[in-house]
C-alpha cells in the first residue's frame, strides 16, 4: 500500500493537469461565446436587410456616412501615395536592372489593385474606424445608453448597428476604389522623379496589362472586408463588461479580430478564386 | 399593476437575486431601498425587461413581459419610462435632442409641439437654458435632471427611478421630489423609486420594500416600515448604525 508522501507528487501532477485542462476549457468557452456572439450579430443584421425587414435610422446612418467615409478620407489619401510610391520604389530596383521599364505600371498596378490596397486601407480603416466604433458603443454600453435606447422602445441592432454597419461597408468600398486610384498616381509620380520613367509609359503599362479583374477582385475583398470590421467591431463594442478597463480591452480585442479576420478573408479569397 | 413572483438571477454562479416576490398596486410608487450592492438596480432592470430573469415572472397589467416578442416588448416600453442610475444620456446628442429622442422616435407629434414640451420640460428642472450643450459639458446633478426629463416627456403611465436624487444638492432634490409627487398625484402613474435619501421619499413613496443580499426582508406601507424591528431595517429607516466604526 502506498503512503500519503509517495502519493503527493502524483496529487500535485493531477492538480497541474486540472489547472491545465481549466484553463483550456475556459479559453474554449470564451472563444465560443465571442463566436457565437458574432454569428448571432450578423444573424440579426442579415433579418434587418431583408427588405419586408428593412430597418436603419436615416439620420444616424447619413451622420455614420460623415463620420466614417468623409473624415477617414485624407488618411486613405496620404496612405495610398505612400503605397502606390513604395510600390514603384522597391520594384524600381528590379525594373533598373533588367530594363523592363514598361512592366513597372503593370507591377504597381496588379499588387495594389489586387491586394496592398485593399489590405492596407482595410487595416488602416479597422485601425481608425473599427476602433473608433468599438470604443463609441462600448462606452455606451458601460454607461447605461444601450440599455437607455432599449427602455425608450428603440431596437440597438436598427438604430446603432444597421447605420453603422452600412456606412462602414459602403465607405470602406468606396475607399478601396480611391485609394486604389490614388496609389497609382502616387506609383505614376514617383516612377516619374525618382526612376525616371514617363508617366505616360506607366499609364499604358497599367491599362495594357492590369484587367477589370484585377480591380474586382480588390473590390470583392474590400465589401466582405467591410462587412467583417463592421460586424467585429461592433460585435466588440456591444458586448463590453467593466468599465473604462472594459472598453480598452474590447478595443483591443476588435483591432486584433478585424486584423485575423482582414488576412484570414484575403486568404481564403484568394485561394477560392486562384 | 405590477407582479414580481419567484425572481432568481445569478451572476457569475453567484446568486445575485433569490426568490423575489413583490406587488405593486397601480398609481402607487414602491420605495426601493437596500446597502449597496444588494441588487436592487438589476431587480428594477428585470422589472422593466431589460435583464432576463434565471427564473420567476413579471408580470405588467396581466401580461407576461419576458414572454413577449421583441416587438411586443417594444410597445409595453413606451408605457414605460426609465431614469437610469448614472444619467444614461446620449453622448452624441445636446440636452434638448437628448429629451425630445423619445418623442421623434415615437413619431406621433409634430417638431413644434415636441419643441413646446422639451421646453416646457427644461423649465420644470430649472434648466431652461442650456438645450444646445452636450452631456459632457453638464455637472453630475445637471445630468441627473436632464436624463429625469427625458424618463418623463411622455408621461408613461409606469415611471422607474433609480436613485432620483444622487449627486443633486437639496433644493434641487427637494424640487425633483415635487415634480416625482406631482406625477403621481396629477396621473396616477406607478412608480418604482430606488434611493439611499431615505428622508426624501419618505413622503412620495406609499410602500416600502427593503432588500438585502438578494432577497426582500420587508415589504409594507409607512406605519409597518416604522414600526419593524429588523435590525438592518430600523437602521436604514433610521439612518444609524449600531457598529463601531473600527469595529
Amino acid at each position: 500500500m502506498t503512503s500519503m508522501a509517495d502519493n503527493k507528487p502524483m496529487q500535485k501532477t493531477a492538480s497541474k493537469f486540472m489547472r491545465l485542462l481549466a484553463f483550456i476549457g475556459k479559453h474554449f468557452n470564451d472563444w465560443a461565446s465571442e463566436i457565437g456572439g458574432l454569428c448571432l450579430l450578423t444573424w440579426q443584421i442579415f433579418l434587418n436587410l431583408l427588405p419586408w425587414r428593412w430597418q436603419f435610422d436615416g439620420p444616424e446612418t447619413w451622420r455614420n456616412l460623415y463620420q466614417v467615409g468623409v473624415k477617414s478620407f485624407p488618411i486613405v489619401v496620404v496612405t495610398a501615395i505612400l503605397t502606390g510610391a513604395i510600390m514603384v520604389i522597391q520594384s524600381g530596383l528590379y525594373i533598373e536592372q533588367y530594363g523592363a521599364y514598361g512592366l513597372l505600371g503593370w507591377g504597381a498596378g496588379y499588387t495594389i489593385l489586387r491586394e496592398i490596397g485593399p489590405i492596407l486601407i482595410g487595416l488602416m480603416f479597422s485601425g481608425r474606424v473599427g476602433a473608433n466604433n468599438t470604443a463609441e458603443l462600448g462606452t455606451m454600453k458601460v454607461t447605461d445608453q444601450i440599455d437607455a435606447l432599449r427602455a425608450l422602445a428603440i431596437d440597438p441592432i436598427g438604430y446603432l448597428v444597421m447605420p453603422r454597419f452600412l456606412a462602414m461597408v459602403i465607405m470602406l468600398f468606396l475607399l478601396v476604389v480611391i485609394g486604389d486610384f490614388t496609389a497609382l498616381i502616387g506609383g505614376a509620380i514617383t516612377s516619374q522623379f525618382l526612376l525616371g520613367v514617363n508617366m505616360k509609359l506607366f499609364a499604358a503599362s497599367v491599362i495594357a496589362y492590369v484587367t477589370l479583374d484585377d480591380l474586382f477582385h480588390g473590390l470583392i475583398k474590400a465589401f466582405i472586408f467591410g462587412c467583417a470590421i463592421a460586424v467585429i467591431s461592433c460585435h466588440f463594442g456591444l458586448s463590453t463588461k467593466g468599465g473604462a478597463v472594459g472598453v480598452g480591452r474590447a478595443v483591443n480585442a476588435s483591432v486584433v479580430g478585424s486584423a485575423i479576420a482582414i488576412f484570414l478573408i484575403d486568404y481564403l479569397i484568394a485561394f477560392i478564386i486562384n | 399593476m405590477i407582479v414580481v413572483e419567484n425572481i432568481c438571477k445569478t451572476h457569475l454562479g453567484r446568486p445575485v437575486l433569490e426568490n423575489v416576490s413583490l406587488t405593486i398596486e397601480e398609481g402607487t410608487n414602491l420605495g426601493l431601498i437596500g446597502p449597496g450592492g444588494a441588487g436592487k438596480t438589476l431587480l428594477l432592470k428585470i422589472i422593466c425587461g431589460l435583464v432576463k430573469p434565471d427564473s420567476g415572472t413579471v408580470t405588467i397589467n396581466g401580461v407576461d413581459i419576458h414572454k413577449l416578442s421583441a416587438t411586443e416588448l417594444a410597445e409595453l416600453r413606451f408605457q414605460i419610462g426609465m431614469l437610469f442610475q448614472n444619467y444614461a444620456l446620449f453622448d452624441f446628442m445636446n440636452v434638448f435632442d437628448n429629451i425630445a429622442f423619445p418623442l421623434r422616435q415615437e413619431g406621433k407629434l409634430s417638431e413644434d409641439d415636441i419643441e413646446k414640451l422639451v421646453r416646457k420640460a427644461l423649465l420644470d428642472i430649472s434648466l431652461p437654458k442650456i438645450g444646445d450643450r452636450f452631456p459632457n459639458e453638464l455637472s453630475g446633478g445637471m445630468k441627473k435632471r436632464v436624463s429625469f426629463a427625458r424618463a418623463i416627456i411622455r408621461q408613461p403611465p409606469i415611471l422607474f427611478y433609480d436613485d432620483p436624487t444622487a449627486g443633486l444638492d437639496p433644493v434641487t432634490s427637494s424640487k425633483i421630489y415635487l415634480l416625482l409627487r406631482a406625477m403621481q398625484q396629477e396621473r396616477g402613474t406607478t412608480a418604482v423609486t430606488i434611493s439611499h435619501d431615505i428622508d426624501g421619499i419618505k413622503d412620495i413613496c406609499d410602500v416600502f420594500c427593503m432588500i438585502d443580499r438578494g432577497q426582500i426582508i420587508f415589504h409594507g406601507d409607512r406605519n409597518a416600515i416604522e414600526r419593524c424591528e429588523i435590525p438592518l431595517v430600523m437602521q436604514f429607516w433610521r439612518g444609524f448604525s449600531d457598529d463601531d466604526l473600527d469595529g
